[in-house]
């Protein structure tokens, strides 16, 4: 597993010195992300200790967001000023952005199909 | 016996946090399994709770928790990278419908951030929380991370991030079934496109192809989002 570990880590720190130099935008380790995406279909397989890393990661990957979450605390200003605007960007905002994609793929692979 | 330096070593120590935040994850599994996983009590949704009443039980601020749990934060950069392998996995089937996927990849994608941003924007909301809703339907270490990059507020674009997946878990099924959606592709697409990771779970509940076009989606968006995202929000700046 140490190998897999290793490529993640240096997947990451080739993104983000690629974002550095270039002084790109994008974040690091999303740069990384693609370079290990490309690697993969390149190499046309993962392999064992990469799958164990990978695995290592995602699965309690929830538990990784929490630190950043807990900053809500700082934030109650906000929150309690603009909440109704905020609930309803969220609810109705997420009910009509789903039916907009489920319905537009629907569309597109109907029409897909037919041809 | 020196109780004095068991407590300094007990208010001075990162373990004490990194055992409650772990002990809080677990036990926000243990009650998520027990309850048949019900998408409300995600176990990060009941560490939430636990942690947020510690934290302001014991008058902690934000920033020594952050300090103590700091190495937990550092895997956000890795795991990200990690997400490449279930985007691998899952690319071969952009094959089979090519044009959809695409198309609906960017106008949905974009659609998406659109709405929420005019929502807010009506209703009167200010600028950082404007930024911190655009990466609400992005899985959450993208989204944590694009979020310092576009200068919004990462605690609240995680708030976000997780209450869209919420929503898009608990209400999809019955949404699409109104809109009377046909193929089960379109419906993982969307739930993966617009709730990320918490849809994607959901996707796995309708069909396994269902669950492959969700995380098809996520993986996609992430990296789209990542790119396009802080390069919109500087040219408008």
């Amino acid at each position: 597993m140490l190998k897999g570990i290793i490529v993640l880590l240096l997947f990451q720190f080739l993104g983000e010195c690629i974002a550095k130099f270039f002084s790109l935008l994008v974040p690091g380790p999303v740069i990384g992300m693609i370079l290990l995406l490309v690697f993969l279909l390149i190499r046309k397989s993962s392999f064992y200790s990469l799958d164990n890393a990978v695995a290592l990661h995602l699965r309690y990957l929830p538990l990784l967001f929490i630190p950043a979450a807990m900053g809500i605390i700082t934030q109650i200003d906000i929150i309690t000023r603009e909440f109704w605007a905020i609930a309803i960007a969220l609810f109705i905002g997420t009910l009509i952005a789903l039916v907009f994609a489920a319905k537009f793929m629907d569309y597109l692979t109907i029409k897909a199909e037919k041809k | 016996m020196n109780l004095e330096a068991l407590i300094n070593y007990i208010h001075s120590t990162p373990l004490t946090w990194l055992i409650a935040t772990l002990a809080a994850f677990k036990l926000g599994i243990i009650i998520y399994e027990k309850c048949n996983k019900h998408t409300l009590l995600q176990p990060i949704i009941i560490a939430y709770v636990i942690l947020l009443s510690l934290i302001i039980f014991t008058n902690t601020s934000f920033e020594e928790y952050f300090k103590s749990v700091e190495i937990i934060h550092f895997f956000l950069g890795p795991a990200t990278v990690a997400l490449a392998l279930p985007l691998y996995k899952n690319l071969k089937y952009i094959k089979s419908l090519f044009l959809p996927i695409v198309l609906t990849l960017f106008i949905a994608g974009v659609f998406s951030i659109v709405i929420a941003v005019s929502l807010l924007w009506i209703f009167g909301a200010e600028l950082p929380t404007i930024l911190s809703m655009t990466t609400k339907s992005i899985t959450a270490p993208i989204a944590i991370i694009t979020s310092q990059q576009i200068g919004a507020i990462p605690s609240l674009a995680v708030g976000f991030v997780l209450i869209t997946g919420i929503i898009g878990a608990l209400f999809g099924t019955i949404v699409f079934k109104l809109v009377n959606i046909k193929h089960d592709t379109s419906k993982g697409f969307a739930l993966g496109l617009v709730s990320h990771g918490i849809g994607t779970a959901r996707a796995i509940e309708i069909s396994e192809k269902a669950a492959a076009f969700g995380a098809l989606a996520m993986g996609l968006s992430g990296i789209f989002t990542a790119i396009f995202l802080p390069m919109i929000i500087t040219f408008f700046k």
